[in-house]
């Protein structure tokens, strides 16, 4: 049996914001985004009647945001604009720079970009979806130990991206 | 100074608060409805037809059925009828068998001899 609009609508209006929020921030295009997010809630159209309750429609739209992102992303064969390898270079000394969460948010899409595929996403399910390392395992079928090594560098390479790139950041008014 | 570990931890907090979620541009349920109007439920898609080709498709369903059924049941006399033949057939050779040993034996007790 098919859903209700207004149930429908319900749906999308409660998930839009988690569902487009990973999409823009794995895609990192705002337009791919959109037609992602759109594509996800279609899916979950013709599939509502398989998903037994809130928890899992959410756990189900979360998965399907993440895997539909990624597609996205490799159909466009998109690449971080560096590889994780040139952000372990020479810039040791950048780590104990402070990082303040205001200007953190203005270049947080710019740093992500930067991030490999598999750990963005992980990034994102981490800190955007508060995700705790098992569930994300688990929802990308991953084991922890993986997720946990992709989160560890993904965190240690947006951190020194976000030393050297605020710094920039804080010069360019002057 | 802080300590590296500490930066981890403080950064971390940094980026939670940092990576809010981002609202879908303005009429973004609107834009889904749409599409998912157009697309239309996928089941309803699949078993829609006319009523005209409903009953037809029914008919033909159904004298599909029967014939399956009819022609299954027909082999499955048949093949009584064969295993009842057969029963029969083998019964007959064992009489006949039997009445030819009988016939031999009082033959032989008469002093008649065959061959040599």
């Amino acid at each position: 049996m098919a859903i209700a609009d207004d149930e429908f609508r319900r749906l999308i209006e409660t998930h839009q914001r988690m569902v487009f929020s990973i999409a823009m921030r794995v895609t990192g295009d705002p337009s791919t985004a959109e037609e992602v997010a759109q594509d996800v809630f279609l899916e979950l159209h013709r599939g509502v009647e398989r998903l037994a309750n809130a928890d899992h429609i959410r756990f189900w739209l979360r998965r399907v945001a993440v895997h539909r992102s990624t597609d996205a992303l490799r159909r466009r064969a998109h690449r971080p604009e560096a590889a994780a390898e040139e952000w372990e270079e020479d810039h040791s000394l950048e780590d104990d720079a402070p990082i303040s969460s205001i200007s953190l948010q203005a270049r947080l899409d710019e740093l992500l970009r930067a991030l490999p595929e598999p750990m963005r996403v992980v990034v994102v399910l981490r800190y955007q979806e508060e995700m705790l390392p098992d569930e994300i395992a688990r929802m990308l079928g991953k084991s922890v130990a993986s997720v946990k090594s992709h989160l560890h560098h993904g965190l240690k390479l947006l951190r020194r991206k976000a030393a050297i790139t605020m710094k920039e950041y804080v010069r360019e008014p002057a | 100074m802080n300590q590296p570990e500490e930066w981890s931890n403080e950064f971390e907090q940094e980026l939670t608060r940092a990576m809010r979620g981002v609202d879908p541009p303005e009429g973004f349920a609107d834009r889904v409805m749409v599409r998912a109007h157009a697309a239309g439920p996928v089941r309803a898609k699949v078993l829609w037809m006319p009523r005209r080709v409903r009953m037809w498709a029914g008919g033909a369903i159904a004298a599909a059925l029967l014939a399956g059924v009819f022609f299954g049941e027909e082999a499955h006399l048949r093949h009584q009828r064969e295993e009842a033949a057969q029963q029969q057939f083998e019964l007959a050779m064992r009489i006949t068998g039997r009445t030819l040993e009988h016939v031999q034996q009082q033959l032989s007790d008469a002093g008649v001899r065959f061959g040599n």
